[in-house]
């Protein structure tokens, strides 16, 4: 799966905005709170501030751009709705991140691609996998089979790793228990780490041949 | 340490989750297992692997369109604000039927207000262990009994609040006691 590529030479140096510092936290809450009164400067500030955290994890959801692109807009719609129902005994980020979530799931699930994308994924790697072998390092090869895991798996990885959040914010992201995301993780872990395994044997044998 | 558990705590190790008497262990561990310490080398590669990932730029009129799609929505909050009321009728019995266990928990340990109750029967069934419990209840001392009546005050309290909170707010209020607990 290739990379959507960075357009500008400014975004060469991109970096996710820290949505999970305290200092952050405390604007949203002023903002948030203008935004439920009507103020949709402050709104649109709440979008500029977490766009690209957002569009990030849809992104790595359903895998297409565009896609992301309208699901990342129905999530800012939607918060705008139910703002007024946004409760503050979560941060908003996590809330924000929430509805995200649980779009991306509901795309995955309308076009069922996510199983069907799976299957094309692995019949390519199947053709492709002496040029993969010599071609791809670990790197891209992780990044690859991360597109091939189950939804629930892959959304723990991209919340710990792209994310960097702490199982704390995943739990209350994904509303569940912190020993059903440490389970998840594990597997999800163990999955990539099972097809490294098998990258790197075919490697040496291919190697020593 | 066995190399199975060695395999499960690895990843917790990675991510700072252990304690310190488990991290030496561990690593006491990892000393001696050339194959932990190779599970340890894939693990540790998958997750710079994955930490690397580049994020990627969103479209450029992102804010634009969705400040669009918000300028051309209404808000429908107030449909939503009634779906939270009123509480089921499942909800409503529960807090009845918790309220007048907690109502008759208060009249059995004032004497006083015993008498308002309707015992003209002094034999029938619940006349009968009423005045039991409440004689039960006198044999014990003042300060047990008080503790006793604290705690299940308070457990029915927070039925009573949880059955009126709703669904939604019980079942994150049950997730977080969970967590609570140490796994």
């Amino acid at each position: 799966m290739n990379d959507y590529p960075l357009q500008s030479p400014q975004s060469l140096s991109l970096s996710l905005p820290d949505a999970t510092s305290t200092c952050t936290a405390q604007n949203d809450v002023e903002l948030v709170a203008a935004s439920v009164a009507g103020d949709q400067d402050a709104f649109a500030q709440l979008v500029q501030r977490h766009q690209r955290r957002v569009f990030n994890l849809v992104f790595r959801m359903v895998q297409k751009y565009e896609e992301a692109d309208e699901i990342t807009q129905e999530t800012f719609l939607a918060a705008w709705q139910g703002l007024p129902s946004f409760r503050g005994d979560a941060r908003f980020s996590t809330w924000l991140y929430r509805i995200a979530y649980n779009c991306s799931l509901k795309q995955l699930e309308q076009s069922k691609r996510d199983k069907a994308l799976q299957a094309a994924i692995q019949s390519r790697i199947e053709l492709d996998k002496q040029v993969q072998a010599e071609a791809h390092d670990c790197q891209t090869l992780v990044r690859e089979q991360l597109s091939t895991l189950p939804a629930k798996y892959r959304v723990v990885l991209i919340l710990r790793h792209l994310q960097e959040m702490t199982y704390e914010e995943i739990a209350e992201i994904l509303t569940m228990p912190i020993g059903t995301i440490k389970t998840h993780l594990f597997r999800a872990r163990n999955l990539l780490k099972e097809r490294l395994e098998a990258f790197e044997r075919e490697l040496n044998t291919r190697t020593r041949g | 340490m066995h190399c199975s558990k060695a395999a499960i705590q690895l990843q917790l190790y990675l991510d700072h989750q252990l304690s310190l008497d488990q991290i030496r262990a561990l690593e006491t561990h990892l000393s001696s297992c050339p194959t932990c310490r190779q599970e340890l080398l894939l693990l540790e590669k998958i997750n710079t692997a994955l930490q690397v990932i580049e994020p990627v730029v969103e479209p450029p009129d992102l804010t634009e369109n969705i400040m669009q799609r918000v300028t051309l929505s209404p808000r429908q909050c107030c449909e939503y604000t009634y779906g939270l009321f009123p509480p089921s009728l499942l909800e409503i019995v529960t807090v009845v039927v918790l309220a007048t266990i907690t109502m008759l928990g208060i009249i059995l340990v004032q004497p006083s207000l015993r008498g308002t109750l309707p015992h003209a029967n002094q034999h029938d069934l619940l006349s009968t262990a009423f005045i039991t419990s409440a004689h039960l209840l006198g044999s014990v001392s003042s300060s047990t009994l008080i503790w006793i009546l604290w705690v299940i005050g308070t457990l029915l309290g927070v039925a009573i609040t949880l059955a009126l909170a709703g669904k939604e707010i019980r079942s994150s209020w049950f997730r977080g006691m969970l967590n609570q607990l140490p796994v």
